[in-house]
């Protein structure tokens, strides 16, 4: 791959396709269940730090992405009733629907980060027939989610490519690119930064944190989540969420903006 | 630590205080000086800090009031030429004030504030009392990290206006920036004041981002917290964990194994490398040439890979764990690590040639924020920032943990070399930038050094129970300079107190100084040359 980048910069050729990108075999993308049915619930509860794991029924247990940061403490602790995998959890535009049953142990299929791009692409030139402007606003993350979020913009993901600009002021952004559990150092901030945004416009939680509050909880100094602050329209699950989800939550935030006819 | 120099140490203080004094002991590389009279604090701290050869390290207030202390500071001073810290300390009892020592060491004055604010204890003498971490939204009477205080309290807010410094005069404009930026970075309030386009002042507002982490780890379990020490900066995760796994190993006296020793050497420099190039992509961005930052982010992209084949994570999170580490390095692993830095290395080499080739771009870092060496020494600089005035301090080598002890072997020729080159370092944006290029070489050469990996277990047990109230230091060396944590234990495994310190919070003070008399647009190159987390600071 690297061969394949000195030829980039030596071609002058600036993007190319990146289907090579393979996420590593150990890389903590989400937990999945193994077993069906979990007898020490009890137990598999207490051992997650920010409470992901719940019980359900007798024999459901469900796991909520927007809380999970990914420790791996679980699999761990029990190895035998559920395991890490590299594939990572899907955006949702719900809160619900970041929970996983245990019950249903399918998976959608993964597209690559380039067929995505491309379908966002088409999506947003017909939608809007310009750039999808983009301004993100840290809410007070750890700034893990930034770290990925600028890997969008580097050479190899180069989100521009697909019709996608970030912007310097909120009065210039079709959506808002959330990171943290919202401290309340930030509540007036990201507020007014909201408000400066024009309609319509998309609000996208990225990351556990901004989910659900993470591992900061609910605290005198955070308020557990953006939804507490402003309306949410789409969930990235993830600490942090790697480029791929990203680009992945973006597709659905512009399938939002179609279907809301706005 | 050697006895004798520790004892030599001791008996410097006591020969002048011993009647100050109500009892000294010392523990691993720690000397703990109790004092009789909160009153003296100012005599004896002023004495270790202008004539031990000793910097102020943190400063960490604990409510004990359950046992009968009332409020404790502890005054940490680091020694220069030494691997030892001194604690000076004092307990207020049923005061709720405390003398400042802000007049001789200008350092504390952060500290001294951040104090009031969390535990409503009143610094005498600091001229300073605005609030710092709690914003004006927040009741003056309520102080979070007061054992009293429950972490779920929801305070209703309050409009205040916060009094920023008023500077007036024919001409001065004033230029309130953030806390929203116009970049991806992390939020934060500066407010320049300019004459035409000088910049004649400006005044950080930080705290943004303050989540609670030190009242959030009283509540945790040892290994959450070891997640929440991750994520106190997400670019830090190793050193910060690190230091925080150091503090729980020293209470409870483990050794870890020569193999974890390594990986997190291994680790902790592929944090920095990966960081470094970050940086000096940022550079280039922010002095306008976007060619050298693309081609750093590519570099910076293959060694995130690298992390996350090694790891699981792009930013490794989850390399340690207490008693040592989680991510075992096969003989497959060593040979990616090898073949990708050497990779890396040799574009990195050219791109640094090519950037260095264009007299644009280096006219504009050159003499652009400066840092002047007894600002840098009085506001108790770590890191980057301090070495590139020719301050040398590191605590890989001045403190050494991990596998550092055995990459500090340097010839008399050597450290004087090192101590010329020292001297020539001007603290301004160019030298950063050097300093940083050449931490990227050592990394790998470190990093290459160290993988010749023992056998044996990559952990070794931590005991079930750890005796409560044993306290100590961890600390390590982040791509931003030292990081700090000190914690004590509480009852049942329980975390008492965990105080945090990294080395953007003693950095920020010096970006009010380094853009003084450079132009509004060299802000951002200032800033990004000297690479301070804003979480890391707020936590």
């Amino acid at each position: 791959m690297m061969e394949k980048s000195r030829k980039i910069l030596g071609n002058h050729v600036e993007t190319r396709s990146l289907d090579d990108l393979i996420i590593a075999d150990d890389y903590r993308g989400k937990m999945a269940f193994i077993s069906k049915i979990a007898n020490d619930h009890q137990d598999l509860e207490n051992v997650c730090p920010t409470r992901a794991i719940s019980k359900k029924d007798d024999c459901t247990m469900t796991l909520d992405s927007g809380k999970c940061i990914m420790c791996g403490y679980c699999a761990e602790s029990f190895p035998k009733l559920v395991k890490i995998e590299n594939k990572c959890a899907n955006p949702a535009k719900t809160k619900n629907q970041l929970i996983e049953y245990s019950a249903s142990l399918e998976h959608l299929p993964d597209k690559s980060y380039e067929k995505m791009g491309v379908e966002l692409q088409e999506k947003i030139k017909k939608l809007f027939g310009r750039s999808l402007a983009i301004r993100e606003i840290d809410a007070g993350s750890c700034n893990g989610c930034e770290i990925e979020i600028t890997a969008l913009n580097n050479p190899i993901y180069d989100i521009e490519r697909f019709g996608i600009h970030f912007v310097s002021s909120p009065r210039h952004a079709d959506v808002l690119l959330v990171t943290g559990p919202a401290s309340r150092n930030m509540e007036t901030a990201l507020l007014r930064t909201y408000e400066a945004t024009p309609t319509p416009k998309i609000v996208i939680a990225v990351g556990a944190c901004a989910c659900s509050g993470g591992i900061f909880g609910d605290t005198y100094a955070t308020t557990g989540g953006i939804d507490t602050i402003v309306p949410v329209d789409v969930y990235i699950p993830g600490c942090p969420p790697r480029p791929e989800i990203l680009i992945r939550g973006l597709l659905l935030a512009v399938d939002r903006m179609a279907t809301h006819g706005s | 630590m050697n006895p004798l120099i520790l004892d030599n140490h001791i008996g410097k203080i006591l020969s002048n205080f011993s009647n100050q004094i109500k009892k000294i002991d010392n523990k691993n590389n720690e000397i703990y000086i109790h004092l009789k009279d909160v009153n003296d604090t100012q005599i004896i701290c002023n004495h270790v800090y202008e004539n031990l050869n000793t910097k102020l390290a943190t400063i960490i207030c604990t409510d004990e009031q359950k046992t009968d202390n009332g409020f404790v500071i502890r005054y940490v001073f680091e020694k220069l030429d030494a691997d030892i810290f001194i604690f000076i300390i004092i307990s207020l009892e049923k005061n709720n004030c405390f003398p400042s020592i802000v007049s001789h060491v200008p350092a504390a004055a952060t500290y001294e504030r951040e104090i009031k604010d969390m535990f409503g204890l009143v610094p005498i003498g600091n001229p300073d009392l605005r609030p710092l971490v709690l914003h004006e939204h927040w009741p003056n009477d309520m102080f979070p990290l007061r054992k009293e205080f429950d972490l779920k309290t929801k305070v209703i807010r309050q409009e205040q206006e916060y009094p920023f410094l008023q500077v007036e005069g024919d001409g001065i404009c004033e230029i309130p920036v953030g806390p929203v930026h116009a970049g991806i970075i992390e939020p934060g309030h500066f407010r320049f004041s300019v004459l035409g386009e000088n910049i004649i002042n400006l005044e950080t507002r930080l705290f943004y981002t303050h989540k609670g982490i030190e009242k959030l780890a009283e509540s945790m379990k040892l290994d959450e917290a070891l997640l929440l020490s991750e994520r106190i900066s997400g670019d830090e995760s190793v050193a910060n964990s690190t230091a925080y796994c150091q503090a729980i190993e020293k209470i409870s006296q483990i050794t870890i194994p020569n193999k974890a020793k390594k990986i997190r050497t291994i680790f902790g420099e592929l944090e920095r490398a990966y960081n470094h190039i970050g940086t000096l992509g940022g550079i280039s961005t922010d002095a306008g040439f976007a060619f050298g930052a693309a081609r750093l982010h590519i570099l910076k992209e293959r060694l995130m890979q690298l992390n996350e084949s090694l790891s699981g994570s792009r930013i490794l999170f989850g390399v340690n764990k207490i008693g040592g580490v989680k991510c075992d390095i096969s003989e497959g692993k060593k040979k990616l690590i090898l073949e990708r830095i050497d990779e890396v290395l040799s574009d990195f080499d050219k791109v640094i040639v090519m950037l260095k080739s264009k007299s644009s771009f280096m006219d504009r870092l050159k003499d652009t924020g400066i840092i002047q060496k007894k600002t840098a020494h009085d506001l108790g600089i770590v890191g980057i920032a301090a070495r590139c005035v020719g301050i040398d301090v590191d605590t890989r080598y001045d403190h050494p943990y991990a596998n550092y002890v055995v990459h500090n072997h340097r010839t008399p020729q050597q450290v004087m070399q090192s101590k010329i080159e020292m001297e020539k370092r001007s603290g301004d944006v160019l030298a950063r930038f050097e300093v940083r290029i050449n931490e990227v070489h050592d990394s790998f050469k470190i990093i290459r050094e160290s993988l010749d990996l023992d056998t044996g277990g990559l952990f070794a047990d931590v005991p079930v129970e750890i005796t409560p109230y044993g306290s100590a230091l961890g600390y390590a060396e982040s791509h931003r300079g030292q990081t700090l944590h000190w914690v004590m234990m509480g009852e049942k495994n329980s975390i008492f107190r965990y105080k945090i310190r990294t080395a953007s919070f003693c950095n920020w003070k010096i970006i009010e100084h380094a853009v003084l008399n450079d132009i509004v647009p060299d802000f951002p190159l200032v800033n990004k040359s000297l690479d301070l987390s804003y979480s890391g600071n707020d936590l």
